[in-house]
């Protein structure tokens, strides 16, 4: 049973889907909402909004010492300075930024070498691969050599030589959940930039970029329990300094002439225009609500949820799970019914159980080609997913599971 | 609830009926399809001769009520002159957004009228239909 403190906390789990409770499982594509989130949305709003960094007035100097203060928790969050941590959209712009930003300043150039893995969501994939088109980098691929997309360390260690100057990989796959040994990535890869996709990693363990060594940490506070529209980029400031910024316009500029501009210090230089204010300051509360629980907890409650589910679903015949199905899988399971079409499994799952799983490719078609190759149903294509959060529980677990065998059931008759 | 409604026995028949599955070597117009959200895919193979559609096919793969959907389709407009399916082919889509539709005209199609009430689910629905419509405004170009 969940603690009152969570239904409280959480009004969405309240809700009823056809009568029956809601079991949201698609934390992986976006969390539900604390209403610690939500009433800070409304009490900022109402009492200290203002544009930041521009006037004197006293609502746009409460704005500005909000929106500071959560740039530096968020710095402290990391481990990193406040110079460091970077705000935008989500993760998709973050690391959009990265890639232009290392290319307009020639960091990255032509004939460079950039790696990037096939567990990637397109969002750390489609940048790399489209801009290779327009700059002339060379871009090689990391390829999964284990079971069903599972990425081994050899299959690291496989590049280790090439000297690549760039290397984009994800922390935690959004599709079979593999927790990646990001912490070895410095080691294989001593002279490259590593950017590092942490858009699933960090709602579960709060790794700290300068600890494992990379240069970019990138991820979204909508996927912990913050509001959309609220991304963060960590870079390493010896980096950032190098670069050429992202977006050019208010804010971002020291001195502009007829002739030319510079630009403002780190890390305003590479947020032009008046950012998403609100949301990155009631994204203060998600992080809070996150320490309070104790991310410890967070990671061990979802890892027992997560292994109880794969256990439980291997025993149910026909159904193929998708990644290592070891300890390294975390908070995620993909899988698909042999005969049946993920968007059938999650719409009578939904509509009979009230059980939300994702269904579909997943942003990440590379590695569905990957997962296809070795699999022993007629795959297709895409797969359902069910992934946990702080809210779940093992009755959720059980649900999901119960529903599942039921259609299975209903399809064979 | 859905089960019996998108899932019944007579629309589960149509998604596992292999009557219009398959090549048709003597296609006049092929049509492909796809669904990019979920990456399902659709080829029509239509033999259209004097403006009239004299035989169609279709291969691809996908959930029942894409499948379905794509069955009942070539199961109604085989024999129909391409005019009439352009206007089939509104029915169909107003069908889907819920809107008044001519259940005289659409007849077997309307086995599937509940997708009105599944939005996430009409583009499933659609995809044949949309392919069609693709694949006739090819030949009615002058």
């Amino acid at each position: 049973m969940l603690s009152t403190g969570l239904y409280e906390d959480f009004p969405t789990l309240k809700m009823k889907i056809n009568g029956k409770r809601i079991v949201y499982l698609d934390s992986a594509a976006t969390t539900l909402k604390p209403k610690q989130v939500v009433k800070k949305l409304e009490e900022f709003y109402y009492n200290s909004y203002a544009n930041v960094h521009r006037a004197v007035h006293t609502l746009a100097v409460r704005a500005t010492t909000e929106f500071e203060e959560t740039r530096e928790e968020f710095a402290e969050f990391l481990g990193a300075s406040p110079e460091e941590i970077i705000f935008t959209s989500g993760t998709t712009m973050a690391i959009n930024l990265a890639v232009v930003s290392l290319l307009r300043s020639g960091i990255l150039k032509e004939d460079d070498l950039v790696l990037v893995s096939l567990l990637e969501h397109h969002a750390n994939f489609v940048p790399w691969l489209r801009l290779s088109k327009f700059h002339g980098y060379r871009i090689d691929f990391i390829r999964p050599s284990g079971r069903f997309g599972t990425l081994e360390m050899d299959d690291l260690l496989k590049h280790r030589d090439k000297n690549p100057k760039v290397v984009a990989i994800t922390g935690l796959s959004n599709v079979t959940g593999q927790r990646i040994p990001v912490e070895e990535l410095r080691n294989v890869f001593p002279n490259s930039i590593i950017l590092l996709d942490g858009a699933q990693l960090i709602p579960h363990e709060p790794v700290k970029p300068k600890e494992i060594g990379v240069d970019f940490l990138a991820f979204s506070l909508h996927k912990m329990l913050g509001p959309t529209g609220v991304g963060v980029l960590y870079g390493k400031r010896e980096v950032l300094e190098q670069m050429e910024p992202f977006l050019y316009g208010g804010e971002m500029i020291d001195r502009v002439s007829l002739e030319d501009v510079t630009f403002n210090e780190l890390p305003y230089k590479f947020e032009a225009g008046t950012p998403n204010i609100a949301d990155i300051v009631a994204s203060r509360e998600a992080l809070r609500y996150l320490k309070e629980t104790g991310f410890d907890s967070v990671h061990e409650k979802i890892e027992q949820l997560t292994q109880m589910a794969l256990k439980e679903m291997m025993k149910i015949g026909g159904v193929e799970i998708y990644g290592p199905l070891d300890e390294r899988q975390h908070g995620i399971v993909s899988f698909n019914v042999k005969g049946i079409h993920p968007h059938d499994v999650a719409h009578i799952l939904d509509q009979e159980f009230g059980i939300a799983v994702r269904s579909g490719h997943h942003c990440a078609q590379p590695l569905m080609s990957i997962l296809k190759e070795q699999s022993q149903i007629d795959f297709p294509n895409s797969t359902c997913r069910a992934s946990f959060y702080i809210y779940n529980t093992e009755e959720d677990v059980k649900i999901l599971v119960e529903g599942v065998k039921k259609v299975k059931e209903w399809f064979s008759r | 609830m859905v089960f019996k409604m998108m899932y019944s026995e007579a629309i589960l028949d149509y998604a596992n009926s292999k009557k219009f599955r398959g090549k048709l070597d003597d296609a006049t117009v092929i049509e492909e399809g796809k669904n990019i959200s979920c990456g399902d895919e659709i080829t029509l193979y239509l033999k259209v001769e004097d403006g009239v559609v004299k035989d169609a096919k279709f291969e691809g793969m996908g959930c029942v009520i894409s499948q379905a959907s794509a069955s009942l389709m070539l199961e109604r407009i085989i024999g129909e002159r391409v005019e009439e399916i352009f206007s089939l082919i509104e029915e169909a889509e107003k069908m889907s957004r819920g809107e008044n539709f001519d259940e005289g005209k659409l007849k077997n199609v309307t086995l599937m009228s509940d997708i009105k009430n599944y939005p996430a689910r009409v583009k499933c629905f659609i995809l044949a239909w949309k392919t069609l419509k693709e694949a006739l405004k090819k030949i009615s170009r002058p």
